[in-house]
């Protein structure tokens, strides 16, 4: 009881903290950067640029928050909490429905990582055959839920929640789940099924995905800062690509329960959709305006915007 | 409100009275005896209260004839251990979920007596204790008054040869008090039951009883065997006799003599 | 039943409406933007447009819940009464009902998935687990408290233990039954939505837990709250019921006007 009066100090200042926004450091504010996930291979690139003090030579302080599941990123870069954070192109154009003026400034993936899981044994040979029957674990309210939805009918299948519990599909055979392509075939391979992979992107749906988005507020305040930030991310990523070893290692130590084999067959697997996808070939994390559009306007015909603004939504630094 | 009386009832033929011997009974409770070698006679059909102050061990003598706890040491012998006994709580502790009736009725049916046997039987009671009209009513409607008839009733039920009661109308006005006393009384002359009755008023002692038992918190015995001089039935009247008050009196010293021993 | 008189539900009304009216005033005014907390105005218009929609998937929720809260009440009853019999059967297994009120459901969500597979069985066995013991302790606390007066009677009468359990210890354990379930109806909606997050099957639409986990995803806040308010109001009708049914199972218990 003694330690009420600290503990309701440390509360308000929180409660403070949290109400201001920028940190103003000085001439070299801490920026964050936050995760949306666990320290996995698909943020490699960042923790092979700090390691490697590439934001460090680029003048910049940098602290990179790991994430989890249930983190609103969202909600931090937009009230401040967090610089720069890590989501999807289509949770980016749905927050700036919402009114919140997010801008991207990289997209690492630049083809889909999600897919639909599915045991090879069925012999299913499209995405579309995958909702003939069966079971199918999918996330509600994504965009690709409404999309597959609409295209394919959920009439045949039982649709159930999606979570990170790999029993159901190892148990039933004729149990299919979304999946992300570096993570819940590798661990259903090793766990001795036989997975077989249909991208999301098969069926035309391709949003820009490990996107950092920022706050407009910022990207006018400091356009110096994200174009070196950016840079950074790039030497980054082009170590990680090239060999990705030490900072799997190093990750590992933060996330002790993925095993090292996971994690380089993770880093293998994800390379071709960071590097290709795009005509003319862009820069690691650049982005198009064609397809930002043609996301847009996916989205509007599924009915989750109304205005089609694809040139505010992002930048290339 | 004496009872009513029909020509066919049967409840007016007296119960036959137990008779009890109580020899060298001990009870101690983590330390000094309550109870220390006590012996009492009772007669069939007697009237006896067990009087004195709390903590003298009145409470735990009546639980030991009723069978509720052993003696430590010592016998108690009824002469006939399957007759019925009856036990009155000073709270008349009925049973909330069940009407009068119900309540009344509980101990024929614990008993096994036929559906119609209990219905007649219970009636019959119920009528005895003025509560016909509140067959059907449920305790927490009733008075504390009522609801301790009610618990007579549900103790006569079975036509017991001996008759239990622990304080029964201590948290009664003086009015309802007097009043089941009187009652009390009434029962008993129908009945000739064996009663044994606990309290803490002098003047209740001697108003029921046949013989006054006194006990102290100091003495694990009988501190005094009183037998009371008055007239049967003694009447509202009685209580403020000459005769009343100097035996009050009398039971009033004996308890202040062993009181400062206690 | 009477209807409850102005000074029973006025009170509750204008605080409501003054809360209501403040946050929306308060809102407004400091601009807090409408994703991180939307002002009451937004929530009812998100009420109102998707009305249809989140009273459907609340009555979905309202018939695992009340499913769940039954196989409590029954299954509870039945365990507190075993667990009266004898106090080393309470040494032996009461352990493992206080299991049931410490385990983490989100924690075991999954593992009902596996047992019970997807759909409404693994929502309602998560309404159970979480609703179960609040009323195993009550019952239990009321069976062994029966009135020591009236236990000395069945002895006096030399009934058996059974007889003083049916007779006595059960009737009596009425009113801590009805503490224990009131308490158990609410959690049992909120069981049904956390077994929803995991187990719900969308056939029908899916039950509130599922609307307010599609609202989130969404980004729609106002939505979200809708969602939020449907489930607080199921589970505050839920607890209504179960004290009328309280009160009418109670009313000869009550004490009346003195007659005498």
């Amino acid at each position: 009881m003694r330690r009420l009066p600290a503990l309701l100090t440390i509360v308000l200042l929180a409660l403070l903290s949290a109400c201001s926004s920028e940190p103003d450091g000085g001439s070299n504010p801490r920026l964050t950067l936050q995760l949306n996930w666990v320290p996995e291979p698909e943020f490699g690139g960042y923790y092979a640029a700090r390691e490697m003090g590439a934001f460090r030579d680029a003048g910049l302080d940098v602290e990179i928050r790991p994430g989890g599941p249930g983190v609103p990123v969202m909600q931090l870069v937009a009230s401040g909490q967090a610089t720069f954070g890590i989501t999807s192109g289509d949770s980016l154009l749905v927050a700036r429905e919402r009114g919140i003026d997010v801008v991207a400034v990289f997209a690492l993936y630049q083809s889909f990582p999600q897919g639909i899981m599915a045991h090879a044994e069925r012999g299913l040979n499209t995405i579309a055959d995958v909702f003939q029957g069966g079971t199918l674990a999918i996330e509600a309210g994504t965009p690709w839920h409404r999309l597959l939805e609409k295209r394919f009918g959920f009439s045949k299948i039982r649709a159930v929640p999606y979570s990170n519990n790999l029993g159901p599909f190892l148990h039933d055979p004729n149990f299919a789940q979304q999946c992300f392509i570096t993570a819940e075939p590798i661990a259903a391979r090793h766990a001795g099924a036989h997975p077989r992979v249909f991208p999301i992107s098969d069926i035309g749906y391709n949003p820009y995905s490990g996107v950092i988005v920022t706050r407009r507020e910022f990207l006018d305040q400091h356009p110096d800062k994200i174009a070196a930030l950016i840079r950074a991310v790039r030497q980054g990523w082009q170590a990680y690509l090239a060999d990705p070893a030490a900072t799997n290692q190093f990750m590992h130590g933060l996330n002790p329960t993925m095993d090292l084999a996971t994690f380089s067959d993770a880093a293998e697997i994800q390379k071709p959709l960071i590097l290709g996808g795009n005509t003319p070939p862009q820069p690691i994390g650049g982005m198009e305006f064609a397809r930002w559009r043609t996301l847009a306007e996916q989205l509007r015909d599924l009915g989750l915007i109304s205005r089609v603004e694809p040139e505010k939504a992002f930048v290339n630094p | 409100m004496a009872g009513s009386r029909h020509p066919q009832d049967t409840e007016t033929k007296p119960d036959r009275g137990a008779r009890l011997s109580l020899q060298g009974v001990s009870r101690c409770f983590n330390g000094p005896a309550v109870l220390d070698g006590l012996d009492l006679e009772i007669a069939s059909g007697e009237f006896l209260a067990l009087l004195g102050p709390s903590g003298c061990g009145k409470s735990t003598l009546l639980r030991l004839i009723a069978g509720l706890d052993q003696p430590d040491a010592g016998t108690i012998e009824r002469d006939d251990p399957e007759a019925a006994l009856a036990y009155v709580f000073q709270d008349a502790s009925l049973m909330p979920w069940r009407s009068v009736l119900g309540n009344v009725a509980l101990p024929l049916e614990l008993g096994g007596t036929s559906r119609g046997e209990r219905d007649a039987r219970v009636a019959a009671l119920l009528d005895t204790v003025g509560l016909t009209d509140a067959a059907h009513r449920f305790p927490g409607e009733l008075s504390g008054g009522m609801r301790m008839r009610v618990s007579l009733a549900r103790a006569l039920v079975t036509q017991p040869a001996l008759l239990l009661l622990d304080e029964p109308f201590a948290a009664l006005d003086e009015f309802t008090r007097q009043y089941l006393d009187e009652h009390l009384q009434q029962l008993w002359l129908e009945r000739g039951m064996t009663v044994v009755f606990v309290t803490h008023s002098i003047s209740e002692a001697v108003f029921l009883a046949d013989r006054v038992i006194v006990m102290s918190p100091a003495d694990g015995r009988l501190v005094r065997d009183f037998r009371v001089d008055l007239p049967r039935p003694r009447l509202a009247a009685t209580r403020t006799g000459i005769d009343f008050t100097r035996q009050v009196q009398m039971l009033a010293d004996t308890l202040r003599e062993h009181s400062l021993h206690a | 039943m009477k209807a409850p008189t102005p000074e029973v539900w006025l009170p509750p009304v204008i605080s409501l409406v003054a809360i209501t009216a403040f946050l929306e005033g308060w809102l407004a005014l400091t601009a807090v933007p409408g994703y991180l907390m939307p002002r009451p105005s937004a929530v009812m218009g998100a009420l109102i447009a998707s009305g249809q929609e989140l009273l459907r998937a609340t009555l979905q929720t309202a018939l695992t819940a009340s499913a769940g809260l039954l196989a409590s009440a029954v299954l509870g009853g039945l365990a507190a009464v075993l667990l009266c019999i004898h106090p080393w059967i309470r040494r032996a297994f009461y352990p493992y009902a206080v299991f049931f009120q410490t385990v983490p459901i989100v924690a075991i969500a999954p593992m009902l998935v596996i047992w019970f597979g997807f759909g409404p069985k693994a929502v309602m066995a998560s309404a159970f687990i979480v609703s179960v013991f609040p009323i195993i302790a009550n019952t239990l606390s009321g069976l062994l408290s029966a009135d020591p007066a009236l236990r000395d009677l069945f002895r006096i009468y030399r009934a058996g233990r059974l007889t003083t359990l049916l007779k006595l210890q059960i009737p009596g354990a009425l009113p801590q039954f009805l503490t224990g379930l009131r308490i158990a109806s609410g959690l049992a909606v909120i069981g049904a939505i956390v077994g929803e997050f995991v187990a719900d099957t969308w056939e029908n639409g899916g039950g509130i837990g599922t609307a307010v986990m599609i609202a989130i995803k969404e980004q729609r806040t106002d939505k979200v709250f809708a969602a939020v308010l449907m489930a607080a109001l199921l589970g505050l009708l839920f607890f209504a019921l179960v004290n009328v049914l309280s009160r009418t199972a109670m009313r000869r218990w009550r004490l009346g006007e003195l007659s005498e």
